[in-house]
């Protein structure tokens, strides 16, 4: 690591402040915009004026929007996200974190299974362009990608559970067999995009001269396959690995939903309905932090794996 | 004849036009054929529905006999649990989808996607780092999550909107369908320009610098007329293929939020309302009809855009022409 890319990476980072900065600016604004607040949720039917100015003084809702703002920010610093008021008075972190480690398992699993996929299938394609079993093949992980989960779930837990009996539904913790089903509903529509972007690079670099080269040299054609074309066609993946990584930890809603997954999407959704302010706020920003800390990573193994980079990085 | 005007004509089959190549391309290919075929069955069922439909959709016959009925010679995809026609509903709901893909594309893609794209990729400078910056700001935002916080967010205004509307204008029931309208198409366009505008930003960036758009700006043509006769048509046919790429993405949102009862809500069909419907393990297996009748139809239209797409990036790429 150079001179030049550790300044790169610094100036890479310092971008990310105004842009959380952004961020949260927004949504909070956004939240506040909303007719309703968490105070009508909390006294539902029950609600009047004067229990409602008491707890609207507790949660520090009757001031003025700036006010509450950066009192946010003060906290947010001092490690403290607030209270979520639909579980009453349980801390934000309380509430957030278990759920976040079970979605982001099940999500670390699924994608693993999509990509471990996807490469093979996308360089398989490639390699079979001209015949039918290219487009075959494509179309086959378009087809599943077409599904919408909600629909395929049903179906799926009709036939596996209810006639053949061969899982169960519930939840019974992260590692148990009946994990199986919702973690390959996570992953195999992902199959699809992986394995188009793995064709396009594979078509893309088969035909180069150094591919030539190697087959002149009498290599035999699985070392040519292996080492030369998908190592090759592997590095533009970076982008698609990485910039997928932050979304293992956002959770599936309909997966969690109809499996009965304690996972943070089902907070989420509920979240956002009830409202409950600072759990939003907490899980929009923590997905943004990641979203912008994988691009940073992404651009910076780009300079460490790519030297054209670094000298144009120094240049700019 | 001049020598120039022989030459030209010569040259003319050998080099065949843009159009003319697509075309021939996409005859070789028989499932992006397939798909067009499909595509071009459900936009004509949806544009002409009420030609087609054999009866009311939101006609309800609630009686055990009329109620959630398998699919019959009298109704093709069955009965709903009000006992209305589905294929009916279907066609309808193809429509709400229809309008909805438009709505978007349009406003999104093609007005903010394709003019801020141009606009960066033209004039360069701080318009080009203010737009890309604001898109980098809007893409880092979980999208799904802000869709159903703004949809959330906003639902009582919405109805108060919807029901001041139909006390005050011609537009009577149709004004709660409009406003969840608006807002569905509201929530989905400022996320649907960003990917539009970084293909369009780089190809104007790229067009901008060949030697026809550099005659015509010495030629002293305007900057409109330089965007809307030089780059513009360079551009388009490449943002069709971004489009019909992400066409079922679109859709798609459409019928999430619907399906979760944020967006189009009944009686007006979609094909999330009435695949909510049939959902759930149990209504599966005692009325398998309610949720295939209505999510087949949508599911082959998500599939063959998906084709579609598939096939039309693979034409256009040079780098896969090369051999």
């Amino acid at each position: 690591m150079g001179p030049g890319l550790f300044g790169y990476a610094v100036r890479r980072l310092l971008w990310a402040v105004p842009v959380l900065f952004a961020i949260s600016v927004i949504v909070f604004w956004i939240l506040r915009l909303a007719p309703g607040d968490p105070v009508d949720t909390i006294l539902g039917r029950h609600y009047d004026e004067e229990r409602a100015a008491v707890l609207r003084n507790k949660y520090g809702y009757d001031e003025p929007i700036y006010v509450q703002y950066v009192k946010y920010m003060r906290n947010l610093f001092q490690g403290d996200l607030g209270v979520s008021t639909r579980h009453q008075d349980f801390t934000v972190s309380e509430v957030i974190w278990p759920k976040i480690k079970v979605s982001t398992q099940l999500g670390a699993m699924a994608l693993f299974i999509t990509f471990a996929l996807g490469i093979p299938v996308g360089v398989y394609a490639a390699l079979a362009r001209g015949t039918f079993l290219d487009p075959l093949t494509i179309s086959f992980w378009l087809a599943l990608d077409a599904v919408p989960v909600f629909v395929a779930i049903p179906i799926l837990q009709y036939f596996f559970a209810v006639k053949l009996g061969w899982i169960r539904l519930g939840w019974e913790g992260v590692w148990s067999p009946n994990i199986i089903m919702p973690v390959l509903l996570m992953s195999l529509p992902g199959v699809a995009g992986v394995a188009r972007f793995m064709r396009a690079s594979v078509v893309s670099v088969m035909h180069e001269d150094y591919v030539r080269t190697a087959r002149a040299k009498g290599l035999k054609e699985r070392t040519v396959v292996v080492t030369h074309i998908t190592r090759n066609a592997l590095l533009p993946m970076i982008t698609v690995i990485g910039l997928s990584l932050p979304g293992i930890t956002a959770g599936a809603l309909f997966t969690e939903q109809y499996f009965g997954i304690p996972g943070i999407a089902r907070e989420s959704l509920a979240a956002v309905t009830a409202p409950d302010y600072d759990v939003i706020l907490a899980l929009v920003l923590f997905g943004s932090t990641l979203f912008v800390l994988a691009n940073v990573l992404i651009d910076i193994s780009y300079a460490i794996i790519d030297p054209r980079v670094r000298v144009g990085m120094r240049r700019g | 004849m001049t020598a120039a005007a022989i030459v030209a004509e010569e040259s003319l089959p050998a080099a065949p036009s843009m159009k003319r190549r697509m075309f021939l391309l996409i005859i070789r290919k028989k499932l992006a054929m397939l798909a067009i075929a499909y595509l071009a069955v459900f936009y004509l069922c949806g544009v002409f529905a009420p030609l087609l439909a054999p009866h009311d959709p939101n006609e309800q016959r609630r009686t055990v006999e009329e109620v959630r009925q398998p699919p019959s010679s009298e109704h093709l995809l069955g009965t709903d649990t009000l006992g209305r026609d589905m294929l009916s509903r279907v066609f309808y709901a193809a429509r709400t989808t229809i309008l909805f893909t438009v709505a978007v594309t349009i406003t999104g893609g093609l007005f903010l996607g394709v003019g801020l794209g141009l606009l960066a990729g033209y004039r360069g400078g701080w318009v080009d780092t203010l737009i890309m910056r604001v898109g980098e700001v809007l893409s880092g935002l979980p999208t799904l999550f802000l869709l159903l916080a703004i949809t959330a967010a906003f639902r009582t205004r919405i109805d108060d909107a919807a029901y001041w509307l139909r006390e005050h204008t011609w537009l009577g029931d149709d004004a709660k369908t409009l406003m969840q309208f608006t807002i569905i198409v509201g929530a989905t366009v400022p996320f649907a320009w960003i990917g539009s505008s970084r293909i369009v930003r780089s190809l104007a960036l790229s067009i901008r610098e060949a030697d026809y758009v550099v005659a015509a700006e010495l030629y002293g043509a305007s900057t409109w007329r330089v965007i809307t006769r030089h780059i513009l048509p360079g551009i388009l046919p490449l943002f069709m293929v971004g489009l019909s790429g992400s066409m079922a993405s679109i859709a798609g949102a459409e019928v999430a939020l619907s399906f979760l009862g944020l967006g189009i809500t009944p009686p007006t069909p979609s094909f999330g309302n009435m695949i909510a419907d049939g959902a759930g393990v149990r209504t599966f297996q005692a009325t398998p009809h309610l949720l295939l009748s209505a999510a087949l139809p949508v599911v082959l239209f998500f599939f063959a855009w998906n084709l579609l797409g598939d096939a039309l990036v693979d034409l256009l790429d040079p780098r896969m022409h090369r051999r």
